[in-house]
C-alpha cells in the first residue's frame, strides 16, 4: 500500500488550520520537528508503519478523519 | 494604564521586591512577569513577590542574566507589569513533574475552565502563552511535542538559568518556586501579538544528515554513517581534536521555511556529540555560520515595529551562548540599546521555546 501517509498529513493540516495559512504553516513546522516532512511524501510514498502511527497520535488530539 | 517595566539591582531579596512593587505602585498590575537572578533564594522570592502582589497572577523563573529596556542586567530583578489595556484576562498555572510525566491536558484544564472555552477552540490572533521550564531537566522537546498537539495557540518562552553554575533553575508561579517542571501564563490580548524569532547564523551550504542518534540524551552518534565529531570536523576543514573550537561559531539547523532552527553542539562524548537540542534520527541539517547579532537584533526589532507601526511590549527569551558571545565581543552594551524605547524584559535562557525547543536564538513575544 501507498500513499496513506500524506492522506494523513493532508487532513491533520486542514483539520487543523481551517484555511488559516498561520496555523497550516505552524502544523507543518510542527511535524517537520517530529521528524516527518510534508514535502517528502506523495501519493506514491510507501506505508510506513512507524510514521503513520506517529500521525495518528497526531491526528487523535484534532478528531482528524472523524 | 499601559505596560510598566522596571528592575532591581538591590542584592537583599525584600528591598529588590520592595523597589519593584513601589515603582508599579500606581500601575493595575493584573499580571506580573518577572525574571531573577540565582543569587535570589527562589522560594523566598517567590513568597516576597506574593506578598508583594497579592492580587496579581505572578510567573518568573531564575535566569542566567536579564534584560530590561536598554539595559543588559546580571545579579538583578526585572518585571513587567500588564494591566487591561493589553489584556482582556490571564491565568497560569504550573505543569509539574516534566522529566517522566505528562501532566499537560491537566494544566490547559485549569485553563479552559478560568476562559471557558477549549484550548482548541481558542482565537489564535488573541491568545497567546508564555511558558518557563526548568532548565536544568531537559524536557522541553517533550512538552513543546506536547503541547503543540493540543493546541494550535502559539507557545512562547525560555528555560531558565542560573547564572552559567548549571545546577538548578527554578520557575515560579503565584507564591510557589518549582523544580521539574514548566510554568505557563495563558494571555488573553487586547490588541493582539506577534513574534520575532532571531538567530544570528547564515547556511553554508553544507549538509550534514544525522544517521544515528541517542534522542534521549541529545547526542548524535553518526553523521552521513560516520562518526559525528569526524563527519564535522571535516566539513570545516579541521581535525576531529579541534571540533569543539567550532561549536559556539558553527552550529547546525533544521531549516525549515529557509529559517533555521538551531540546534547548538554543547560537548564532544567519545566521537559523538552532544547538544542543547534533541536531533531527530534521519534529519537534514545544515552546518551554519554566524552572523552580528546586534545588527541582525537591530534589523529583526525594527522590522516588526515598521511591520506593526507600535510596538506595545517586548519579552526577549535570549540564549545564554548569545550573551556570552556578545560580552566576548564587547557588544553587550549596544545589544542592550535596541531595546531603548520599547518597554522590554528578558532573561538569559539555557534553551528557547517557539513551536519546538532551539538554541542560540532569541524568541520575542511582542505585545501590539
Amino acid at each position: 500500500m501507498a500513499g496513506k501517509i500524506k492522506l494523513l498529513i493532508d487532513e491533520i493540516i486542514n483539520t487543523r488550520a481551517q484555511g488559516n495559512k498561520t496555523v497550516e504553516n505552524c502544523v507543518r513546522t510542527k511535524l517537520i520537528l517530529k521528524g516527518i516532512d510534508p514535502d517528502l511524501f506523495d501519493n506514491s510514498s510507501d506505508d510506513d508503519p512507524n510514521i503513520i502511527e506517529k500521525l495518528q497520535k497526531v491526528a487523535e488530539e484534532y478528531n482528524v478523519g472523524k | 494604564m499601559a505596560v510598566a517595566n522596571t528592575y532591581s539591582t538591590k542584592k537583599d531579596v525584600k528591598e529588590a521586591v520592595k523597589e519593584l512593587k513601589n515603582s508599579f505602585s500606581s500601575a493595575e498590575n493584573k499580571f506580573v512577569l518577572y525574571f531573577a537572578s540565582s543569587i535570589f533564594l527562589p522560594d523566598e522570592l517567590a513568597a516576597e513577590m506574593q506578598s508583594a502582589f497579592p492580587d496579581s497572577k505572578l510567573l518568573g523563573c531564575s535566569t542566567a542574566g536579564e534584560i530590561t529596556s536598554g539595559k543588559v542586567l546580571k545579579n538583578s530583578l526585572v518585571a513587567m507589569s500588564f494591566g487591561s489595556s493589553e489584556l482582556e484576562d490571564v491565568e497560569v498555572t504550573v505543569i509539574e513533574r516534566v522529566k517522566e510525566e505528562d501532566n499537560v491536558k491537566k494544566a490547559f484544564e485549569k485553563f479552559e475552565k478560568h476562559f471557558g472555552e477549549e484550548v482548541k477552540q481558542m482565537d489564535v490572533e488573541k491568545y497567546v502563552g508564555i511558558i518557563l521550564f526548568d532548565g536544568m531537566v531537559g524536557a522541553e522537546e517533550k512538552i513543546m511535542d506536547i503541547v503543540g498537539d493540543s493546541t494550535n495557540l502559539t507557545i512562547i518562552g525560555g528555560s531558565a538559568g542560573d547564572d552559567v553554575k548549571f545546577k538548578e533553575t527554578h520557575v515560579f508561579v503565584d507564591g510557589k518556586s518549582y523544580m521539574d517542571a514548566a510554568v505557563v501564563a495563558l494571555l488573553k490580548t487586547k490588541q493582539g501579538f506577534d513574534i520575532i524569532k532571531t538567530q544570528s547564523f547564515e547556511e553554508t551550504g553544507k549538509k550534514l544528515k544525522a544517521t544515528k542518534v541517542d534522542e534521549s540524551s541529545r547526542k548524535i552518534v553518526e553523521f552521513d554513517g560516520r562518526p559525528a565529531t569526524e563527519v564535522y570536523a571535516e566539513v570545516l576543514g579541521a581535525s576531529p581534536e579541534q571540533a569543539a573550537d567550532h561549536f559556539m561559531e558553527n552550529p547546525v539547523g533544521l531549516i525549515i521555511d529557509n529559517e533555521p532552527f538551531v540546534r547548538s553542539p554543547q560537548r564532544v562524548d567519545g566521537k559523538s556529540i552532544c547538544f542543547y537540542c534533541q536531533v531527530k534520527e534521519g534529519t537534514e541539517l545544515s552546518l551554519l555560520k554566524s552572523t552580528d547579532i546586534v545588527v541582525d537584533t537591530k534589523k529583526a526589532v525594527e522590522d516588526k515595529l515598521d511591520e506593526l507601526g507600535h510596538i506595545s511590549a517586548i519579552i526577549n527569551f535570549h540564549c545564554i551562548l548569545r550573551t556570552l558571545e556578545l560580552e566576548n565581543k564587547g557588544q553587550t552594551e549596544a545589544y542592550g540599546e535596541i531595546f531603548t524605547d520599547i518597554p522590554t524584559i528578558g532573561f538569559s535562557t539555557y534553551g528557547e521555546q517557539y513551536i519546538g525547543h532551539v538554541n542560540q536564538t532569541s524568541t520575542m513575544l511582542v505585545l501590539k
